[in-house]
């Protein structure tokens, strides 16, 4: 974690994981609902995709790192992401 | 490494990421297979919808979503025990550890519950069909790796409780520490696509 700035007493890595785990609630609450389609799984997708980043840059601590070393954690997460939503896309176009 | 300037100013900008470079190439090595098994099962589920959205249905979203509070949560307590060592509270720094091992310890118990499930209970196997082939595929290859981590993380809580590690130099446990989010981090892209998205 890189900031030690505290937001309302809070550390900011703090924050990071309410968001993580509410954004996790959601994700099962969809499941467990059993709700599918293209839009849901897309929006899953994407907050899948917003927590991964979240992990990166604030719990790997890679968010304050300068040059190529920024980025790995991004670029993994936007490859597999857009061959996941390509193929779910295909799937859904195709039936 | 990092540790040395982290020490001194925890905002500044580094060049390097935290912990040892060595480590940071084994995980883009394993990012990159994981990212393999995930587009090869968004592919494969293409020619197979019907029978992956069947399937999908027996797996106990209610395990699956302890293991990702687990998880994130024992993330959580490793960036915790990182800024203790950098506080240079070493007493601390072991707790959050330990406490990380224990939420890894519930992501090991409630797998198990669920392999015991299904393999026993319900006789699934490898070779029941495509899609309890990826199932088991990327999550024991997954469980293998919390497996490793929960070594590397015990290894650097016995050094920490030893003294080996101080506000100075603690590249130990970044190193760890980033292992471990790694393992975090393939989680909560396995979690909804296998789980979830249908």
């Amino acid at each position: 974690m890189n900031s030690t700035k505290r937001k309302l007493g809070i550390r900011p890595c703090t924050w990071v994981y309410l968001f993580l785990i509410t954004f996790t609630f959601v994700t099962s609450m969809v499941g467990q609902m059993g709700l599918g389609g293209l839009t849901v799984s897309f929006l899953i997708l994407l907050l899948a995709l917003l927590k991964g980043h979240l992990v990166g840059y604030y719990f790997m601590g890679l968010g304050r790192v300068k040059g190529l070393w920024h980025w790995p954690v991004f670029i993994w997460l936007f490859i597999p992401g857009i061959l996941i939503g390509t193929a779910f896309y295909l799937t859904a176009t195709q039936a | 490494m990092t540790a040395t300037t982290e020490t001194l100013s925890p905002d500044a900008a580094v060049r390097h990421p935290p912990g040892d470079l060595a480590i940071w190439i084994f995980i883009l090595a394993e990012l990159t297979v994981f990212a393999v098994f995930f587009a090869a099962y968004a592919f494969t589920r293409m020619d197979n919808v019907e029978l992956f959205n069947e399937y999908q249905q027996h797996l106990d979203q209610r395990a699956a979503l302890i293991n990702t509070l687990a998880l994130i949560t024992s993330s959580y307590f490793v960036v915790r025990a990182v800024s203790a060592i950098r506080e240079e509270n070493r007493r601390h720094c072991v707790a959050w550890l330990l406490a990380a091992l224990a939420m890894g310890a519930l992501f090991l118990i409630v797998k198990i519950g669920e392999y015991q499930h299904h393999f026993i209970e319900e006789g699934v196997s490898l070779s029941t069909n495509t899609f309890y082939m990826f199932y088991i595929s990327l999550t024991f290859f997954h469980f293998m790796h919390v497996i490793m981590g929960m070594v590397i993380l015990a290894a650097v809580v016995v050094m920490a409780a030893r003294g080996k590690y101080s506000a100075a130099e603690h590249t130990g446990v970044e190193t760890g520490a980033s292992y471990w989010h790694m393992v975090d981090l393939v989680w909560l892209i396995l979690f909804p696509l296998v789980y979830v998205m249908r």
